[in-house]
């Protein structure tokens, strides 16, 4: 996995609530059983015009894409940093929708509200693939995202060393700080490989093995 | 200390513990086609082994056509399905592949085969996992990182232990009233991020009241209220669920005494307490319907589409997108909104006791003209618990469609789909958009008033339907 120390680019805003992992990637994308290729499928029904999105197995070919979807808008080309409504990822459990959101170039989403960002399962998967899933307060995210709509050019910077967010604002910086689970944030910090550090564990796991009772085998009598 | 049932079962699974984070051992995996496939890749990748291989069940269900499910023809479905057997195979994974008797929707097999028990652990790459919380087990979705992590270590890592929701139903149901009137009721009142980073436990007498497939309906929507997983404290109900019917993996015999003898510790302590607690009066409801895009925006069958400015946890632009996609206007009664297709199975209510309760409204009477009624059972058994019955009869005498087993029309992955527009009345649990296929409108209901909606053609109060019959 790619480290995440700080990073610093350009911000795409999606004010909606509730946006689930249906919307997120659509159920036809999930037939591909390669890791790879779903950056073209973020948000497919809502990007691209109706019968125009790509083909499962032809993530690259797709036709226009609608203007006002605001990810299509020309201020939305090159960010990396995706600030969305509260409860982003909600639904279902399906992995691919942080792969899409990663492949198509994003580090980061930045949701409203500490504790109502994200759903449980999407944030998880964030951490597992090097995508920082972060919770503003309404206010800090509010003021974000003005920044943002008084300037399409705004840049942030997400530092996970000394945990803050600055925001280049056209009237100056303005940093706040952020919060991020310890042992998240040691992984992302050094790129780690969740299994081969869950490994290391193997004694404890093979006690708890022994200390289980035997019914908890399931055998076929 | 006292403790409640989700304390105790997150106690006895904790491997190893850190002031962050917990590495919890997971007694029963759950595979299916979809979220799989690059998980055993990456343990490919990585040389690395299944630790476990008899704590992992595998089964097809996304993918399955439901008219003939040897008949995959999408080369990509396909390709997923052959990949999950090859996987099987590979690494040692016993796979309930379709015709086998026992091939399902994943969380309809796993209770039926006895995987699912008291006081586990149970994951899979699935939200709906929450189903089998209704055992009184610890059960949650994971992603497919995940997924690889517990086949090479059968652990999980968790962060801080999740606070709990109580959620207390009491009261009881009036006839023609269903579990899932009880959950939508109870995701109406809290919103779909109302539980998010929570355990609910479900209990009072309107729980207690319920058949093993009544709770599994509840747990099964803990999710779209945001919850990290649901549970139900076992008792009679649930020992009489393994001790009545042959569950080919549950213990036998003196285990099964010893398994029995722990289960019944497994409630809440009295003087425990939840973080967070509501109440709902079973007694008061009446049935429930989505009208929009989440599954908190429902109401009453007897009610109107809302005005978008009124709408419980929806700004007025989340709500005007949500009517705008569903072709509704406010102030339409629910009562005069025609369906084109009805839809009663999925993991949430594709179970036997959901097969009985709509031939109950089907009985004697015809899906009207137009509408196009799909009876998908959960499972192989189901299928055949059903046509013991003579269940299967009373669908096709009706004029619908009675099909095999798998998801069917609760996501758009496998042939039966919505057309764009297409307005269904669906036993499922999401009503998101293009759920069902792109531009599809999907109300979600109970079994009662799917069939309701398909002999009348629209949403009907199914109480008046049963009231005929008296
Ligand atoms: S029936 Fe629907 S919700 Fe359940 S596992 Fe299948 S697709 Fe998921």
């Amino acid at each position: 996995m790619e480290p995440f120390v700080t990073h610093r680019g350009r911000v795409a805003l999606l004010d909606w609530s509730d946006v689930n992992t249906d919307l997120i990637i659509p159920a036809r994308y999930l037939k591909r059983i390669e890791r790879t290729g779903y950056g073209p499928l973020l948000f497919a029904d809502k990007r691209y015009e109706a019968g125009k999105a790509p083909e499962a197995d032809a993530p690259e070919v797709h036709g226009t894409p609608l203007p006002d979807f605001p990810l299509n808008r020309p201020e939305a080309e090159g960010a990396s940093i995706l600030v969305v409504g509260p409860n982003f990822g909600c639904g279902s459990s399906r992995e691919h929708a942080v792969w899409a959101v990663a492949q198509a170039g994003f580090r980061a989403v930045v949701a409203k509200g500490k504790d109502a960002g994200f759903a449980d399962i999407f944030e998880g998967n964030a951490y597992n693939n090097g995508l920082l899933p972060l919770e503003l307060s309404t206010s800090d995210w509010d003021a974000l995202a003005d920044a943002i709509r008084a300037s399409a050019q705004t840049e942030v910077t997400i530092d996970l060393q000394n945990l803050t967010l600055t925001v280049h604002g056209s009237s100056g910086d303005r940093v706040t700080k952020i919060d991020v689970p310890e042992g998240q944030r040691q992984r992302l910090l050094q790129g780690l490989d969740f299994i081969a550090e869950t490994l290391q564990h193997d004694a404890e796991i093979s006690r708890h093995e022994q200390g289980r009772p035997a019914w908890l085998t399931p055998t076929l009598a | 200390m006292p403790e409640t049932l989700f304390d105790k079962v997150w106690n006895r699974h904790i491997v190893a513990a850190d002031d962050a984070a917990t590495l919890l051992y997971i007694d029963r995996h759950l595979i299916h086609e979809v979220t799989s496939p690059q998980a055993f890749d990456g343990l490919r990748l990585a040389g690395r082994k299944v630790r476990r291989p008899e704590l992992s069940f595998a089964t097809v269900d996304h993918n399955v056509p439901t008219e003939n499910q040897l008949d995959i023809r999408e080369p990509m479905s396909r390709r997923q399905v052959e990949a999950l057997r090859a996987n099987c195979r590979e690494f040692g994974v016993t796979l309930y592949d379709v015709k086998s008797g026992r091939q399902g929707i994943v969380h309809v097999i796993g209770p039926e085969l006895g995987l699912t028990l008291p006081g586990t652990t149970i994951c899979c790459g699935d939200s709906h996992t929450s189903t089998h919380g209704a055992f009184g087990a610890l059960a949650f979705g994971i992603g497919t990182s995940e997924v690889e992590h517990i086949l090479a270590s059968q652990t999980l890592w968790q962060g801080r232990r999740p606070p709990t929701f109580g959620i207390e139903v009491t009261g009881s149901l009036a006839p023609g009233l269903e579990p899932k009137d009880i959950i939508l009721a109870i995701i109406r009142a809290i919103g779909t991020g109302g539980a998010t980073g929570h355990v609910i436990e479900y209990y009072g007498p309107a729980i207690r009241a319920l058949s093993m497939e009544g709770r599994m309906t509840i747990c099964n929507m803990s999710i779209e209220a945001g919850a990290r997983a649901g549970m139900i404290a076992p008792d009679d109900v649930t020992i009489d669920y393994y001790t009545r019917i042959d569950r080919p993996f549950a213990p036998k015999g003196k285990d099964l005494d010893a398994a029995i003898a722990d289960w019944r510790m497994l409630k809440t302590d009295d003087p425990a307490s939840f973080d967070r607690h509501v109440t709902i009066d079973a007694s008061s409801l009446v049935p429930q319907v989505t009208w929009g895009t989440n599954p908190a925006m429902t109401i009453d069958v007897t009610g109107v589409i809302p005005d978008p400015g009124q709408v419980p946890f929806s700004s007025r632009e989340d709500a005007e997108r949500a009517l705008e996609y569903m072709g509704l206007k406010p102030g339409t009664p629910v009562s005069e909104i025609p369906v084109d297709v009805v839809f009663i199975g999925s993991c949430t209510n594709g179970r036997i006791e959901d097969l009985r309760s709509a031939a109950v409204v089907f009985k004697g009477r015809k899906v009207a003209q137009g509408v196009r009624a799909l009876i998908v059972p959960g499972s192989e058994q189901v299928r055949d618990q059903a046509q013991a019955e003579g269940l299967d009869r009373v669908f096709i005498e009706a004029g619908a469609e009675w099909r095999e087993a798998g998801c069917s029309m609760c996501l758009a992955m496998n042939p039966d789909k919505l057309t764009p527009q297409q307005r269904s009345a669906s036993t499922s649990n999401r009503n998101f958009e293009g759920r069902q296929g792109p531009g599809g409108r999907t109300h979600l209901v109970s079994p009662a008033m799917a069939a309701a909606a398909a002999v009348m053609g629209k949403f009907t109060d199914v109480r008046t339907l049963l009231a005929e019959r008296v």
